[in-house]
């Protein structure tokens, strides 16, 4: 059922909003997409290569999409330079090393006025805020700038950036059931049965057996232990099995029931 | 906006790749030669690093963003203090990723 929704629903799976809690809140982006509502919001983190990148969906709402999603805010981390403060707003360009973007920051008390005062030039700060565009230049108006402390940060921004447009990507092209089952198996299990896609299956079943646990035991694991571990039909499971027999990825040891994995995992 | 001059992640081997081009990378620094520092890569390279920027204690990270002249030198332009708590590790990893499959991100 879950698949079905998936393969019948928009690829674009921001359009209707029946399954938006899959789309956009998935167990395996960990910190990459912090929603705020359950619904519609994703905070994403982007390189500036990204948003200059960005397809422009619409100049009057300014949406943008990226790997599929449309982003309600950006994070960003980089360099401040050209800091100007003036009455109600404090600007700045922000350079990431993959390139530049003006960067607004609305003051309207004092916390606000507080946390751009701390803001210096050449200082490396995290930002979110929203992406705007305005006369076909696109600029963002940040809701927080901080200043980074622990310099693994940064590593840690562009990982997930790297790790964001690859679950996005993913989810916009790939028939999802597949690269997701093998993270979400326990959930999907017994709804991945009924897809009817063996692939599905098949990938699981090996996975049991490159387990470094089923790896270290001499005669491998027994059919049942493999039935009872996954809750899927022993015919679908022996199917599965057979076919890893004769392309060489398991052999079977003791008897016809007990199957190890041919690599070292 | 602009994306005319982006500085790509490197490490002591992809730095090679890059010469003459603004590159970025993070070194520790092993000691002061009068006017360059000579710094341990990410992946275990020494690399000198020419500049005005010279204030970075000896043990400490720098991130160096600068114009690689050399295949184990840079001619830095910015210089940053980055501590003495920095994972080389995930680094080297990033600069890998940014230059092999996820190269679109970046440059």
């Amino acid at each position: 059922m879950y698949a079905n929704h998936y393969d019948g629903g928009a690829s674009h799976f921001h359009g209707g909003g029946f399954m938006p809690s899959q789309a956009t809140q998935t167990p395996d982006q960990a910190g990459s997409s912090k929603t705020r509502s359950s619904t519609t919001s994703t905070t994403v983190p982007l390189t500036i290569k990204q948003i200059t990148e960005a397809y422009h969906l619409n100049d009057e709402r300014a949406d943008f999409l990226i790997d599929g999603v449309e982003p309600s805010l950006v994070k960003l981390l980089g360099r401040v330079l050209n800091k100007a403060e003036r009455v109600t707003d404090v600007s700045f360009l922000l350079d990431d090393g993959t390139g530049s973007i003006e960067v607004t920051r609305w003051v309207s008390d004092s916390f606000d006025t507080d946390e751009m005062t701390k803001i210096e030039n050449g200082m490396y700060v995290v930002l979110i805020g929203k992406l705007k565009a305005f006369q076909g230049k696109r600029h963002i108006g940040a809701h927080a700038v901080r200043p980074v402390q622990d310099f693994n940060q940064i590593t840690l921004h562009f990982m997930e950036c790297i790790h964001a447009h690859l679950d996005n990507s993913r989810k916009a092209t790939a028939v999802p059931a597949t690269t997701s089952a093998m993270n979400d198996m326990r959930a999907y299990q017994t709804l991945n049965v009924g897809t009817g896609a063996s692939g599905d299956i098949r990938e699981v079943v090996l996975s049991v057996f490159q387990e470094p646990a089923s790896l270290a035991r001499e005669n491998g694991l027994h059919v049942n232990e493999i039935i009872r571990r996954l809750g899927l039909q022993e015919q679908k499971i022996r199917e599965a099995i057979e076919y890893h027999v004769e392309v060489g990825n398991i052999y079977s040891t003791i008897d016809d029931d007990h199957y190890k994995s041919a690599c070292n995992g | 906006m602009d994306t005319s001059s982006p500085t790509v992640f490197v490490n002591g081997e992809l730095l090679k790749l890059y010469m003459g081009r603004r590159v970025r990378t993070v070194v520790q620094v092993i000691r002061n030669e009068g006017g360059a520092v000579v710094g341990q890569s990410t992946d275990n390279q020494q690399l000198t690093v020419k500049g005005p920027d010279q204030s970075v204690p000896v043990m400490h990270f720098m991130e160096v963003i600068g114009v690689a002249d050399g295949p184990q030198s840079i001619r830095a332009e910015i210089c940053t203090d980055f501590g003495s708590n920095f994972d080389t590790a995930s680094y080297n990893g990033l600069c890998k990723l940014a230059n092999g499959q996820f190269k679109n991100l970046f440059l």
